[in-house]
């Protein structure tokens, strides 16, 4: 952790328990991280560890069983539904695992959907996700629904879709999961520019290769979080 | 979100599914169509009255036997007489009414004929078009003479009208000469046509056609609507006492104005019945549209979950929901306002008068939308309520 970086995630004694029938599953068991501004961090576990659990909370769309949880100094559990609604619009960019982009969207509808909840105008909206699209090699690909593109470029649409709002936070679980090397490979290059020009990443992998291109890892363990960096 | 991004959202939505829409706003469309002509056809029976009525004077009070009473002595035209007597009165006359077979020149019909009084043809505006109207002298010696309306003259003479002045008709066998013909007045709204109908003096119907059975009415004319209601009293008072044997209670006495307000009044429950059917098909076609909300909810789980992990507040989730359900009932209540102007020759084809009017489309339009709203509601309130994480997760 650099010196004096303001801190961006910070959750103390995070547990979450599933309650299934009558028998309890304690999924996370006191996590405390801590995340500061710039960072780049992967989440590393075994299939069923509790890593989706953690980001859904991180990424204000799960509550924790107990424990607190701070979002750039914010009091998370404490804010309201529309505080929450907008925390998710604009401080926190989400990459699902499959995209979930909207079917009868095109690629720049998707992706000028955070900034219409924003109350961006319309013209200007389109002009940033069109923009963002275009780094992201999409130029020609504005008008497409989602069934009439690759695996890679849909990601690279739901890329645009979280970053087109320019939230502190990006938090992707299993972004390359559902891609080939070269797509994969390609997205973590994204990932790599957008940290270098000052956004928080947070990924959830399980692909070694991707983790050692990051700057800490967390693993998780039976619902413990050990760091190492 | 604005409203203008979030209705071309909504529209993305709709328009994609083009047929389940049409298919969910069929229902509304039936409801807004059945408000829309129950409001034509209101209009229509109202207006229909009202011309009907026009033409009778409100002071106007018909003196008749009861339907279906044993009346034990008769009106007769001395009773017309007595009624004249009163302040509240200006005219009173009897009228005999009958029908029977009626010959001119080897063709016959069957048709209605009234023995009258010259006063009758003032009160109901017959004025002749040919020849001359009945005289008092006609009634005082019993001259065998008779004017016919406009259309029975056409049809005696197969249209050719003008030849029939001056030429003899036969009534039940009965021989009489044809001094002149009616304008055409249009319905009378008592349900019988004074077009359609031969006019006699009244003493001569009253000796050659209908003898002992004469069972007249009288027309009474009081001197102004005001004064109505104390004519029906002196008539009341005047029967007691000259009807000894059966009282004014074998007579039913009726005015034009109450007539009037009983035909509006039936018209208007007629309406109400209509509207009460209307209401239940759209509340059918209400639910119709909730239960396809439910499963359009139910089907955009995991978008809505989307949307509010992308930052979509809860009422904005209410707001694209409920809108979706108004628009496709809107669309509904527009295509049945259509259809309803395309039933309106069809009712008038089957002689139901339905006058298209702006409140019916409006009303038919607030229906379709309150069915919308009542029944979007719900629906669009839960996929509010989900909470993100269930959303995203579901199956
Ligand atoms: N809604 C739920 N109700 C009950 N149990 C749940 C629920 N969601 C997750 N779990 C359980 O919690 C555990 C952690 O799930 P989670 O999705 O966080 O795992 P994960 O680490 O992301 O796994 P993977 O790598 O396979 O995605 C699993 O054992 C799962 O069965
Ligand atoms: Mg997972």
């Amino acid at each position: 952790m650099e010196h004096g970086a303001k801190i961006v995630i910070d959750t103390r004694q995070l547990v979450k328990i599933y309650q299934n029938g009558s028998e309890e599953l304690k999924v996370l068991d006191d996590v405390n991280i801590k995340v500061s501004n710039s960072d780049f961090i992967a989440i590393l576990g075994p299939s069923g560890s509790g890593k989706s659990t953690l980001m859904n909370i991180l990424g204000c769309l799960d509550i924790p069983t107990s424990g607190q949880y701070y979002l750039d100094g914010l009091d998370v559990l404490k804010a309201s539904d529309n505080e929450l609604a907008e925390i998710r619009n604009k401080k926190i960019g989400f990459i699902f695992q499959k995209f979930n982009l909207l079917p009868k969207l095109t690629a720049v509808q998707n992706v000028m959907l955070p900034l219409l909840y924003r109350g961006v105008k319309e013209e200007e909206a389109w002009e940033t996700a069109r923009e963002k699209l275009s780094i992201l090699g999409l130029e020609a690909r504005l008008h497409h629904r989602p069934n009439e593109l690759s695996g890679g470029q849909q990601q690279r649409v739901a890329i645009a879709r979280a970053i087109v709002g320019t939230p502190q936070l990006l938090l992707a679980d299993e972004p390359t999961g559902n891609l080939d090397s070269k797509s994969s490979g390609d997205a973590m290059e994204i990932f790599k520019e957008l940290n270098r020009q000052g956004n928080t990443i947070v990924i959830i992998t399980h692909d070694i290769e991707v983790a050692e291109q990051v700057r800490k890892i967390f693993y998780i363990r039976d619902g413990k979080i050990h760091e190492n960096g | 979100m604005k409203l203008k991004q979030l209705l071309k959202l909504i529209l993305i939505n709709i328009t994609q599914n083009k047929m389940r829409t049409f298919l969910t706003t069929l229902g509304v469309i039936v409801g807004t169509a059945t408000i829309f002509l129950v409001v034509a056809i209101g209009k229509g029976g109202e207006a229909q009255i009202n011309e009907q009525y026009s033409k009778l004077n409100v002071g106007t009070i018909i003196v008749m036997a009861a339907p279906r009473g044993r009346v034990v002595d008769p009106l007769t035209k001395k009773d017309a007489q007595l009624f004249l007597a009163s302040e509240n009165i200006t005219r009173a006359f009897p009228v005999l009414r009958g029908n029977g077979d009626i010959n001119y020149d080897n063709y016959s019909t069957s048709g209605n004929y009234m023995a009258i009084q010259p006063e009758f043809q003032v009160s109901n505006n017959l004025i002749v078009e040919q020849g001359r109207e009945l005289e008092e002298e006609d009634e005082n010696k019993k001259n065998k003479c008779a004017v016919i309306g406009a259309e029975l003259a056409n049809t005696l003479t197969d249209g050719n009208p003008s030849e029939i002045v001056g030429h003899s008709i036969s009534i039940n066998s009965r021989k009489f000469e044809v001094v002149g013909i009616y304008k055409a007045v249009g319905d009378s709204g008592s349900g019988m046509s004074y077009d359609d109908s031969v006019f006699i003096p009244y003493s001569v119907g009253e000796r050659f056609l209908l003898g002992t059975r004469a069972n007249p009415t009288i027309n009474v004319q009081a001197t102004s609507i005001d004064t109505v209601q104390l004519a029906i009293e002196d008539i009341t008072a005047i029967l007691n006492e000259t009807h000894r044997a059966g009282g004014a209670e074998q007579f039913r006495i009726l005015d034009a104005g109450s007539r009037l307000v009983a035909a509006q009044e039936s018209a208007r429950s007629m309406s109400m019945l209509l509207l009460a059917v209307a209401i239940v098909v759209l509340i059918v076609s209400g639910i119709g549209i909730m239960n396809v909300m439910f499963v359009t909810v139910k089907e955009r789980t995991r978008e809505i979950g989307t949307l509010k992990a992308i930052g979509a507040k809860k009422r904005e989730i209410l707001g694209q929901f409920l809108i979706e359900a108004v628009v496709i009932s809107l669309v509904g209540g527009v295509l049945g306002v259509i259809v309803g102007f395309v039933a309106v020759p069809l009712l008038k084809y089957f002689e139901l008068p339905a006058l298209p009017s702006i409140s019916g489309i409006l009303l038919g339009l607030v229906f379709s939308v309150i069915t919308g709203v009542f029944f979007g509601f719900y629906p669009a309130w839960k996929a509010a309520e989900f909470n993100p994480i269930d959303a995203l997760r579901y199956e």
